[in-house]
């Protein structure tokens, strides 16, 4: 029993821990090399690693997504979708995409004379699911050496641990005062039930035993 | 359109939950604040019952109270200016 509970934690908090990870933002700093077009098919169930940008695109089983490639100050490439989140999870409310597509077009540079910049964005990079991070916005920076301090993460993380835990504890409290007391109770009168129905028996076995002799 | 729709009616529904939900709670925790007062000072005379009684009531009226209505400002605060901060800055 102590193993299925624990398995059921570790789901739970693993499970929320790749929620997070997935819709946080994070930032990259890259050399934008090209953006593209590619029509994408969206009719299994990697569409929920899909932006829906407006309402008649929940229904549509494939449209053009817009991309946006990049080198990493490592050399290794990545590469971003650009979808508007529109008023959907994650709840960045994005609505700018053909702007952010101008803005990565127009900071494409060459390898010898590159100009760093440093992409937020969320989602992650998976090559055999075919599914990319969502780029949110770029930001020249100075050298491919930027790395910033995610506040908004350290902030929100913060809180978010702080909410779980007075939840908890609260709810650890109430169950103490409120349901622990209600079970006892509730077992208690069932073992009294138990214990009268035993001395029933009891009496009944005896008076049977009397026939006996 | 639909999409706009949702969120509000998700967010409506989520604040009310989270409104009852915290009002409940902190006026117990206001009640049990008046009652553990009204233990600490032996020498007060008078109905335990009857002082948690205008306590509350002064909570009822009080600003901290509608505080909570800060559950639904502070997210729609938040979306207007990240939509701000995001699309137009």
């Amino acid at each position: 029993m102590g193993y299925v509970k624990w398995a059921i934690i570790l789901i739970f908090w693993g499970f929320v821990g790749a929620t997070l990870h997935y819709a946080l933002p994070q930032h990259d700093t890259v050399r934008i090399v090209n953006t593209y077009e590619e029509r994408q098919e969206l009719n299994d169930w990697t569409r929920m690693f899909w932006a829906t940008p407006d309402d008649q695109s929940a229904t549509l089983i494939d449209r053009d997504v817009q991309f946006i490639q990049a080198v990493r100050a490592n050399g290794r490439p990545i590469v971003y979708r650009n979808e508007d989140t529109g008023w959907g999870w994650p709840f960045y409310f994005k609505f700018d995409t053909a702007n952010l597509y101008t803005e990565a077009a127009d900071k494409v540079s060459p390898k010898d004379n590159p100009e760093w910049v440093s992409v937020m964005h969320y989602g992650w990079r998976n090559e055999f699911l075919s599914i990319f991070p969502n780029a949110i916005s770029v930001k020249p920076v100075d050298g491919p050496d930027y790395s910033p301090i995610p506040w908004f993460n350290i902030v929100f993380l913060t809180l978010f641990a702080a909410i779980s835990w007075a939840i908890y504890v609260r709810w650890r409290r109430f169950r103490a005062a409120k349901i622990d007391p209600m079970v006892e109770s509730v077992e208690d009168s069932l073992y009294a039930a138990g214990d009268a129905i035993d001395e029933k028996r009891g009496r009944f076995r005896r008076w049977l035993d009397s026939w006996k002799s | 359109m639909i999409a706009l729709f949702r969120l509000l009616v998700v967010l409506f529904v989520v604040q009310t939950i989270a409104y009852v939900g915290l009002s409940f709670y902190s006026r117990s925790v206001r009640k049990r604040k008046l009652a553990e007062h009204w233990e600490r000072k032996e020498a007060m005379k008078g109905d335990k019952a009857a002082f948690v009684e205008r306590g509350l009531k002064r909570y009822d009226q009080s600003f901290r109270r509608k505080l909570i209505l800060g559950v639904y400002i502070v997210p729609w605060v938040a979306i207007v200016a990240i939509i701000y901060i995001r699309n137009f800055m």
